[in-house]
């Protein structure tokens, strides 16, 4: 144990001249210290440090020019404070405008649409409506493509775009048709507002108001309802008979081809919606016209 | 060292710097625990080019043990038990005239002794011991490069003496 302490002072340098000859007295000293004298042969003298250096910085330089300076260090914060911000506009709006609701009646089919506070739309064939359900409450605008019945539940002002005009209600019912070239608003209760090319229209219940090509009619009808939805009958009142024909296409999924025949002469009557041949005959029997079936989805009208 | 105002290593001074500090002791400590044929200089090299990579997240404090440990994770991975061999200069011929050529023949079958006693010491023991041997470091400063305590410092020195001495004297 004395040894051992003698030995690690020594080797720690620490030795004073009793300790000193008290080692130079143990047997193996002699092997010690050729054991620490040749140690230090085993340095590596050759690390050089500077040499080492600059083969390290000629490494490191060659690495900088691969990999550009990054001096565009600001955007990744920018980008992070951009994400943020337009993350927080998102939640915020998304209420508002997010979710869009659409529904589409496919052609012979008809549906109804519950809006969020109880406001039904019938919606006739190959017609859709969009509305956004988020902000209901102080947003009711529907867009509208083709013909619905509308029935408004009380409440803030009822809006439906068309892109040939815009039905404004407080609450009642009315029929919104919309085709190509053809406008048709017909209010069964209440009062409804149409604005028609900036032109701004008050329309009781029992009226019409009827844009055909750019012709304003005004006519009245003595419906509560519009035909289609209740007695299941389409109705037309003075109505080009092309748009006739493309109603009759709509509403049984058909095509129908006309040959001599006037597409704009106007037609009053009503065809069924429920039985295909009766309505044929409705809409060809009047005008003298025959019709000939060629397939089971394309049906042909000629003159007599 | 360098100043701990500076919160990472990739100014070129600061870099320089520790360069000079540090790689003669990161190469010595390779070097020690595993031998030469490893190539600890190149081993220097790629720890500190690691350094360089990562400098943004490394502060001049951290940047000793990060050095130390990369380079020995750089070497166990290349270490799979090999034996470790430590070169050590030739005898060079000294001023007495008494060299005759069978004490250079000794001298020479020392050397080769020693060179394998070394290798069959444990790392921590033949890190310590030329730690302190070659470099003349005290067992305090030892006993801080390598984050342990004095009493294992002296421990680990005394028994690679003694089992250097027991090996080479053929006891």
């Amino acid at each position: 144990m004395q040894k051992e302490i003698l030995i690690q002072k020594w080797l720690d340098g620490e030795l004073d001249d009793a300790g000193l000859k008290a080692f130079k007295a143990l047997p193996e000293y002699e092997s010690y210290t050729k054991l620490s004298e040749k140690a230090k042969l085993f340095e590596d003298t050759s690390y050089d440090v500077d040499f080492e250096y600059g083969k390290l910085n000629a490494i490191i330089n060659e690495r900088r020019q691969e990999t550009p300076v990054k001096t565009l260090n600001w955007i990744k914060p920018l980008l992070r404070v951009a994400a943020i911000f337009i993350i927080g506009l998102a939640v915020y709006y998304a209420p508002l405008y997010g979710n869009t609701t659409t529904v589409k009646a496919l052609a012979s089919n008809h549906t109804t649409v519950e809006l969020p506070d109880n406001s039904s739309v019938k919606l006739n064939a190959s017609s859709s409506i969009q509305y956004k359900k988020g902000n209901w409450k102080n947003n009711r605008e529907v867009n509208l493509v083709g013909e619905a019945y509308f029935k408004v539940a009380k409440g803030s002002q009822f809006d439906v775009v068309t892109w040939l005009g815009k039905v404004s209600v407080l609450g009642t019912q009315f029929n919104v048709k919309q085709r190509v070239n053809y406008f048709e608003v017909t209010c069964y209760e209440g009062l409804v507002s149409v604005s028609f090319k900036g032109k701004e229209i008050k329309l009781p219940a029992g009226k019409t108001f009827k844009v055909i090509g750019n012709e304003i009619v005004e006519s009245e009808t003595k419906d509560s309802l519009p035909s289609w939805t209740g007695k299941k009958m389409s109705s037309f009142k003075s109505v080009p008979y092309g748009e006739v024909i493309k109603e009759f296409e709509r509403q049984y999924n058909i095509k129908v081809e006309t040959k001599d025949v006037d597409t704009t002469q106007l037609f009053t009557g009503s065809f069924a919606l429920n039985d295909k041949e009766l309505a044929l005959k409705a809409i060809t029997l009047p005008l003298q016209l025959k019709y000939i079936k060629e397939n089971k989805t394309k049906i042909v009208l000629t003159k007599e | 060292m360098v100043k701990s105002l500076n919160t990472n290593v990739c100014e070129e001074h600061i870099f320089s710097n520790i360069f000079r500090t540090l790689s003669k002791d990161v190469h010595n400590f390779l070097r020690y625990k595993y031998g030469d044929n490893l190539n600890p200089k190149d081993k220097v090299q790629e720890a500190f080019i690691k350094l360089w990579d990562n400098c943004k997240n490394v502060t001049p404090e951290k940047a000793k043990s990060f050095l130390f440990t990369t380079a020995n994770n750089m070497m166990l991975n290349e270490v799979k038990h090999q034996k470790v061999v430590l070169r050590h200069q030739q005898i060079k011929p000294k001023g007495y005239t008494n060299e005759n050529p069978e004490f250079l023949m000794e001298e020479s079958e020392y050397m080769k002794k020693y060179q394998r006693a070394l290798a069959n010491l444990t790392e921590a023991q033949r890190e310590a011991f030329l730690m302190n041997r070659i470099e003349g470091k005290k067992h305090k400063e030892i006993a801080e490069e390598l984050g342990i305590s004095r009493k294992g410092v002296e421990k680990r020195i005394y028994g690679a003496l003694e089992k250097l001495r027991k090996e080479i004297d053929g006891i």
